[in-house]
């Protein structure tokens, strides 16, 4: 995706004279503007040079600076088709808030202060976005440090039972980081909007309807919701502070385990943006094979949708008729990878295996067989009455909350936005391939249903192509370009050459050495856009590694659209944007 | 005396011996059928077919823990329990399974108690199900449970309704309350009233699947909204109880029922003499059973509001019209 043009950039300078300053980078181009004209520069970005669609917000801390705290703003124009990226620094650590233009950034600005303790001055309701309320540290600051700030003593078991022993019974240090306790969550649960129902549900955490740990609440009207809230960070692992201590290839298995169920193309989007950074070029074998994965992939994780969105609204049946086939592609991707769920298959540069024997025919057949699986699946919902009746109408996005809430994937489509990113910037080998973009017309549950069912029938030809291309090339085309310096030999050649062991040592012990700058780059997972923005001062680690995640930006309009209808209704809208707690949670 | 009260309480055991083991059976017959309806076996380890598995289910939840949420009301708890299943195994009471026939020179009816009143003490034990819904919600403690409960209660209150007026169609018909009655005047006119009465029993059906609690209209269980629903704090067989009561024992109450008023009871050709009766009223009852469990695995469910709805404005209109209809036709042409 090409970056804000010259002329536009120009048009700024002039507007804001030398509030402004720019820099070109090879991977993005970013415009750095005083705190106090902030709100002014994205006004006239969103309403002058039509950057509608907010991409992402999120913090950077640099310590040995004195304003110490850098704002970074992502954003998109539509009819252009260009991104740009506004940096501003905070002043005694507090921003404007933008949730005025952009409602979509009340859960990104609020995941900034959770993490860096930057507060957003306006923001109606600014507390704990995945930590709990009365947590003291902030997480993503350079001063805490990776292993936690241990102050809290959790015994173990044996303790328990019989007794504190010394010397103690375990190897392990006795001091932790805290853990929220009861009243911890209590306080965090009553740190709400505001109430006002006559019964409030609690969904979740562990809910049978929420696919994974979210924690939502009603305030219910009788069996009508008039407020609900979100709780997440029931998942919240860290990624980002993880990513800053370790080398980019150790970050790769990490991604798998974001939106475990679809773990290729998380990896597909991680390693497309390191290797922007890097200067990495890919074999075309491997862009192909990354391509089918990927698809695969899409197909998996969109039948995992179909049979679990279905289980919500009653229709049991869908649910294994889904599973007969998912079953297949795990099984195509475990033979390759090794994996079924946490694949760790791509590597920087390429592919960790050279397609198995046989893969291509399984594929094959796969691919002659799907069309008329996704028949029996439309037989069994598309034209039922009653599941016309539960899913027409209910939660219609406008295209206006599409670019306002930074909504993507088929959520986005569904609404009539054709967002896709495989279009829009196509990496792997998304540019060589044929395919179309569905879109929905009404933005209701029904159209993002009907955009995914389409999206399995493009990607099972897109995964047909790919196949006809791959048996077109050689053999022993290689599957990683491991000419680069900073991408790992596959492990035959390391057994085998002395050069490649050497390298590989080298990587593993230094790392990559980036050289320093940002990218943001994005990919088009299942979910919506998963975006990796890299911010690099050189070295083998990642300054700041942002995980822009589809699926939270997706959940973030749930509490508007459900706000005066039923709890039945929260269900089949939940399935239809169909979060997955470990990207929206990270 | 003593001998009549003797052979009423060998019906009792006898029924009560087979509705609640074949009861059982179901849940074995209900999940081979899923497992096939969904591409899968369903259960195959326990015993041949996997034919001991109510058995070992049955062993597990006897065996299993009680836990009685915090909060609870204990007496209700438990009552509620005992509602729910004393109402479906009443049901039973005022069905004929077959003829009266003669042992020893006294005439046995395979009836438990032949009242002329059946229907109306169908319809009493169908209302009193709701109790045992109620109090399980209320006793329970839980907002789950709690809403469970009050959507079941709204489905059991609107369906009734329909559920007596549908029925009113073919007492006029047959001119008697009595459930042998029914069967014996479709026997002596050689017709099933079904076919008199086509719209009551379609919408017999919808009621059936309503007040059984079966897709489409389960959405007092509606385990993704609601986990199950009103028995979500109960454990062990008192869990076990209520979809034993609600799923089988009710559906297949209401099946024998729609048999008796629609089709004929007992008639059929003699196939295999004595017992040919029994098999005619046992095949024309599971074939109806077999509909429900068949649709269960296969259609998507309403929302709540969508199931009271269409029994308020659409079923019981046309039960309505149905009825009066029914009565102008039979005030014509002459019931008899």
């Amino acid at each position: 995706m090409p970056w804000i043009n010259r002329a536009t950039v120009e048009r700024v300078k002039q507007e804001f004279k030398e509030d402004v300053s720019v820099t070109y980078g090879d991977n993005a181009v970013s415009l750095e503007v005083k705190t106090d004209r902030l709100k002014d520069l994205l006004k006239h970005l969103r309403d002058r040079e039509r950057f509608l669609h907010f991409v992402d917000l999120t913090c950077m801390d640099f310590p040995e600076d004195p304003r110490r705290f850098q704002g970074v703003y992502i954003l998109y124009n539509p009819d252009e088709n260009e991104r740009v990226i506004v940096k501003t620094w905070a002043k005694d650590g507090k921003l404007p808030t933008v949730t005025d233009l952009w409602p979509g950034a009340k859960w990104a600005e609020r995941e900034a202060y959770d993490m860096f303790g930057v507060e957003f001055e306006g923001h109606e309701n600014l507390r704990r976005m995945f930590m709990w309320e009365g947590y003291e540290h902030f997480p993503l600051r350079k001063d805490f440090p990776l292993e936690g700030i241990p102050e809290q003593e959790l015994p173990s078991l044996t303790e328990v039972l019989h007794g504190r022993t010394d010397p103690p019974s375990h190897d392990y240090e006795v001091l932790h980081t805290k853990v929220p306790t009861l009243e911890d969550l209590e306080r965090t649960e009553k740190a709400r909007l505001k109430k006002k129902a006559q019964l409030i549900l609690n969904w979740g955490p562990l809910h049978p309807g929420t696919h994974g740990t979210i924690w939502f609440l009603f305030d219910l009207e009788g069996e009508f919701v008039s407020q609900c809230d979100i709780i997440l960070g029931q998942l919240h692992r860290g990624m980002e502070k993880l990513a800053e201590n370790l080398y980019y290839f150790q970050f790769l298995p990490y991604t798998d385990r974001m939106d475990y169920i679809s773990a290729i193309c998380n990896e597909l989007s991680y390693v497309t943006a390191v290797e922007k950074l890097l200067g990495v070029e890919v074999p075309e074998k491997a862009q192909y094979i990354r391509t089918m994965f990927a698809e695969l992939q899409r197909i998996n994780s969109h039948l995992l949708w179909l049979g679990t969105g279905a289980l919500d609204l009653g229709a049991l049946t869908v649910f294994l008729y889904a599973f007969r086939e998912r079953e297949k592609i795990m099984d195509i991707i475990e033979g390759n990878a090794g994996y079924r769920l946490t694949s760790a298959f791509l590597r920087i540069g390429g592919v960790h295996y050279d397609l198995a024997e046989g893969t291509l025919d399984v594929v094959k057949a796969f691919v002659k067989d799907f069309p008329n699986r996704l028949k029996e699946y439309h037989m069994l919902l598309t034209r039922n009455r009653i599941w016309l009746r539960r899913t027409k109408e209910v939660g219609v996005i406008t295209r206006e909350d599409v670019h306002a809430y930074g909504l993507s994937g088929p959520v986005a489509r569904g609404s009539g936005v054709p967002y896709d990113i495989r279009k829009l910037e196509p990496y792997a080998a998304y540019d060589e391939v044929e395919f179309d973009v569905p879109v929905g017309e009404v933005g209701d549950v029904y159209d993002r249903y009907l955009v995914r069912m389409e999206e399995m029938w493009e990607s099972t030809r897109i995964v047909d192509q790919c196949v006809k291309k791959i048996e077109k090339l050689p053999k022993d085309a290689p599957y990683i370009n491991k000419d680069h310096p900073a991408v790992m030999p596959p492990k035959e050649d390391v057994f085998m050459s002395l050069e490649d062991m050497v390298q590989s040592f080298r990587i593993v012990v230094h790392g990559e050495n980036a050289p320093p700058g940002e990218v943001y780059s994005s990919g088009e997972n299942p979910r919506g856009e998963l975006g990796f923005y890299i911010y690099s001062k050189g070295g083998s680690k990642p300054y700041r590694l942002r995980i822009r995640s589809g699926a939270l930006y997706n959940l973030s309009i749930f509490p508007k659209l459900i706000e005066g209808r039923t709890i039945a209704d929260a269900i089949a809208l939940l399935g239809s944007l169909d979060p997955v707690v470990g990207e929206t949670d990270r | 005396m003593w001998v009549d009260l003797l052979i009423t309480l060998g019906k009792i055991v006898v029924l009560l011996g087979v509705a609640l083991g074949v009861g059982a059976y179901l849940t074995w017959f209900e999940r081979k059928l899923a497992g096939h309806i969904q591409a899968r076996l369903g259960p195959t380890v326990v015993g041949p077919f996997g034919l001991l598995q109510p058995l070992a289910d049955g062993i597990k939840l006897l065996t299993k823990e009680s836990i009685i949420p915090r909060g609870a009301d204990v007496p209700v708890y438990y009552l509620a329990v005992v509602l729910a299943l004393a109402p479906a195994i009443l049901l039973f009471a005022v069905i004929p399974f077959g003829p009266g026939f003669e042992v020893f020179g006294r005439e046995i009816k395979p009836i438990i108690a032949d009242v002329n009143i059946g229907l109306l003490l169908i319809f009493a034990m169908g209302s009193l199900l709701v109790y045992g819904t109620i109090f399980s919600g209320w006793a329970s403690n839980s907002k789950y449970a709690f809403i469970g409960s009050l959507r079941k209660a709204a489905v059991i209150i609107a369906y009734e309704v329909v559920l007596g007026f549908t029925v009113l169609g073919v007492v006029l018909l047959a001119g008697t309350l009595s459930t042998v009655g029914i069967v014996q005047a479709q026997i002596e006119r050689g017709v099933w009233f079904v076919f008199y009465q086509p719209v009551a029993f379609i919408l017999y059906l919808f009621c059936m699947l309503a007040e059984s609690g079966r897709v489409p209209f389960d959405i007092q269980e509606a385990e993704a909204e609601l986990v199950t629903g009103y028995h979500v704090e109960y454990g062990g067989m008192r869990f076990g109880a209520f979809p034993l009561a609600e799923w089988y024992l009710n559906v297949m109450a209401l099946s024998a029922i729609a048999v008796v008023i629609f089709f004929g009871g007992w008639s059929g050709p003699n196939i295999l003499g004595p017992l040919s009766p029994y098999f005619w009223f046992l095949a024309k009852m599971f074939g109806l059973v077999f509909f429900v469990l068949w649709l269960h695995w296969t259609l998507p469910r309403f929302q709540a509001k969508d199931v009271t709805e269409i029994a308020w404005k659409i079923m019981l209109p046309l039960a309505l019209a149905n009825l009066v209809i029914t009565a102008v036709v039979v005030y014509l042409v002459g019931g008899e």
